[in-house]
């Protein structure tokens, strides 16, 4: 076992979160180390191919799912630098301010310990930082006033405006979406070719994964990334109050140890329990930071009901990126759908490939043989889709925990126990059946519900924020109550998920917490 | 990424080739033309690899020209964090050879149960057994769940078929890369 050399901050994963506090506390002068599982990829390595496009994700989980509702692991995550952001549609509509207290205002779920304003200036600063393009003033009928978007929005094609006929019919404004994609070029990064191909990386920089912006920034202020380096275990004193570094696997699956004055876990919702709970010790016997039970709990999954239709022009569907041309926060009020509860956030307009889970394929998978081959020419020419994602409230079943069996590194696999309680079904089909009736009202030829088993789509909890080592195993900046110079980075710590796609708040989140460290460093770092 | 094993990754992905091995050496050939060359299978054998063409062929017609054995085979035989299957984004637990050979298996023994192995079966029958499988209406099958190996096997043979850069100009679809996986791959 080798020991390197003390750093200021070791950070458990080079994703959106674990980048945004690198970028943040290197810039700040600190000593950052960043343990990445996964490769060091380069933008080169991003290969326009929905077949190469999956070596950027994980092969081989160490999660078993369960449940009613299994989540589906890989295909939402990440593996190797960027994490899951190196592959997402950078669609970033944020939190809004009902989000952050359901339980003051409805008696149901979690309040977050801090309010929509407390997170607001992050959410701009981000947007300069990392470049948005979009319609704040627009989005604005639905949310406090904030600062405009740093980049127009991005271009449009039939495929998106064909849609607005029947969500205007269906009383749904819709507004141009906000993505993490450059509609013009920003800070010497080109813009947007629109050429669909944002989900298995984009190469020439135009959509703000951590590659090209907060990583890039921290890797320029001096931070150090370990790629191929699996942490498995975080190391904590005698008194059990600070931490003092990793243990890690290097590439040549060699033990390591580097300590640490903060060590900062950005290993994803899922991971960072595992790991937690793995590094129990006397002092800690249920996990790291876990007096509350919560560790690992209240594991949280959007799911997405897609509403697909062939129009009897061509729309261009080959045109356009990943993430979508319109938004709506429309039935976004928790109650919006009688007789259910949970948020939707509706898109509309996405370019469309031919394979993967995405793909045309895919729109009528019950499909095969000649009929398969029949669609795949009709889809080509009038195949479209609309999106809407659901809520899911926090449900203390649903659950992270470690299991017998081990991984390469001797670590203990965990399971994710999953299920949609009976709110989440409701809300998930009366967007199905929205989703009908806006696109009869747009005039489709044919129109169907892209059913299938309920999907599970992003990740979030496991190691949630609160008030105190009570009701949470972190504040509102990530910092364990229980052991202050151990953060936690990422999803995981959102105590609801709204509806809207995380990415955006999970680098607003992050981005508050780095800031708070740099400034409270002594204190924290003793 | 190790320098060395990117630059080998690197350059199968720019000629949009997978490496097989003909004779002693390793040629970079696409899996439509490892079909067309008749290069040797390292992992799946004779009867599995039959059964897995026609299946291929049933889902996806053109998926045996377009290499759907060639392509799987080369796959399962390499380390899983190379691989480009489906199977790594459903949550396959590598080794990867592993559900292939559990789900051909299995294929092939509930065709017996009729009195012949899938690829004897008229082109209607295979038809109509993997319209059950879809459904998952075949009783007495002994392996991984039917509907799921429906979805991995047809996810592979329209990865041949339709998701390279030749599939997309059958159906007339610009393919518009910025790192092209070349030679239509």
């Amino acid at each position: 076992m080798a020991t390197n050399e003390k750093v200021d901050v070791v950070i458990v994963g080079a994703g959106a979160s674990g980048s945004t506090f690198a970028a943040v506390l290197a810039k700040a002068g600190k000593k950052v180390v960043l343990l990445e599982q996964g490769p060091d990829w380069q933008l080169s390595d991003l290969i326009s191919s929905d077949l190469w496009g999956r070596r950027i994700k994980p092969a081989g989980a160490p999660f078993q799912s369960e449940g009613k509702n299994p989540y589906g692991y890989a295909y939402q995550s990440g593996w190797g630098v960027g994490g899951a952001a190196l592959h997402y549609f950078a669609n970033f509509p944020r939190l809004l301010p009902s989000d952050f207290k359901i339980k003051s205002e409805h008696n149901r779920a979690l309040d977050w310990p801090i309010s929509y304003l407390d997170l607001a200036p992050y959410f701009d600063k981000v947007a300069r930082d990392v470049g948005v393009s979009g319609d704040a003033k627009a989005e604005e009928i639905w949310r406090p006033a904030g600062e405009p978007y740093p980049m127009p929005p991005m271009k449009t094609f039939r495929n998106g405006e064909i849609w607005l006929k029947g969500f205007e019919a269906n009383g749904i404004r819709m507004v141009p979406a906000a993505v993490g994609m450059n509609s013009t070029e920003f800070k010497g990064r080109p813009a947007c070719l629109y050429d669909g191909w944002c989900h298995v990386g984009c190469p020439i920089g135009a959509l703000a994964n951590p590659l090209v912006t907060y990583l890039g920034d921290a890797r320029k202020a001096g931070a150090e990334v370990r790629a191929l380096s699996t942490v498995t275990r975080v190391m904590v004193n005698d008194k059990g109050d600070r931490a003092t570094g990793v243990e890690y696997y290097d590439a040549q699956k060699q033990r390591q140890v580097q300590e640490a004055s903060v060590v900062v876990l950005a290993a994803w919702a899922a991971q960072n329990p595992r790991l937690m709970l793995n590094s129990s010790t006397d002092k800690h016997p249920k996990g790291l930071a876990n007096s509350s039970g919560l560790l690992g709990k209240y594991m949280m999954a959007h799911y997405a009901s897609g509403t697909w239709a062939l129009f009897d022009e061509d729309v261009e569907n080959h045109m356009g990126t990943i993430g979508a041309q319109y938004m709506s926060y429309e039935r976004y009020a928790k109650e919006s759908h009688k007789g259910a509860f949970g948020s939707t956030y509706i898109v509309a307009g996405t370019a469309l490939k031919t394979n993967d889970l995405g793909g045309f394929a895919n729109a009528r998978a019950d499909l095969f043989g000649p009929a398969l081959a029949e669609f795949m020419k009709s889809a080509k020419r009038g195949l479209t889709r609309i999106t809407a994602f659901g809520e899911e409230m926090p449900n203390i079943e649903n659950r992270i925990e470690l299991v017998s069996d081990k991984d390469d590194f001797g670590m203990p696999r965990a399971k994710i126990v999953h299920s949609f309680d009976d709110d989440a079904i409701r809300v998930w089909n009366a967007n199905f059946e929205e989703g009908l009736k806006v696109a009869k009202a747009a005039g489709a030829k044919e129109m169907w519900s892209g059913r299938g088993p309920m999907p599970t789509i992003h990740l979030f909890g496991g190691t949630i924020m609160g008030t105190s080592a009570g009701d949470s195993v972190v504040n509102s900046f990530g910092q364990a109550h229980e052991i202050p110079n151990l953060y936690v980075a990422g999803p995981g710590t959102f105590p609801t998920e709204g509806a809207s796609n995380p990415t955006y708040t999970i680098f607003a989140v992050s981005l508050r917490g780095a800031e708070q460290l740099a400034a409270n460093w002594s204190t924290v770092a003793g | 990424m190790q320098t060395l094993e990117r630059r080998a990754l690197i350059k199968g992905a720019a000629l949009g080739v997978l490496a097989f091995t003909v004779g002693s050496a390793e040629v970079f050939l696409t899996p439509r033309e490892a079909h067309a060359q008749g290069v040797p299978l390292r992992t799946l054998n004779a009867d599995e690899a039959k059964t897995l063409e026609a299946l291929g062929e049933t889902l996806a017609p053109g998926a045996r020209e377009a290499g759907v054995v060639e392509f799987v085979d080369q796959q399962i035989s390499g380390p899983a964090e190379e691989a480009l299957l489906e199977a790594r984004i459903l949550n396959v637990r590598p080794p990867y050879a592993n559900f292939y050979r559990a789900a051909l298996g299995a294929v092939d023994r509930m065709s017996q149960t009729q009195g012949k192995r899938f690829v004897e079966l008229s082109a209607s029958d295979q038809h109509d057994f993997v319209d059950r499988m879809r459904q998952n209406k075949l009783e007495g099958w002994q392996g991984p769940p039917p509907p799921f190996v429906y979805t991995l096997l047809r996810a592979d043979a329209v990865d041949v078929v339709y998701g390279t850069m030749a599939g997309y100009e059958a159906l007339g679809i610009p393919y518009m890369a910025h790192i092209a996986p070349t030679k239509r791959w």
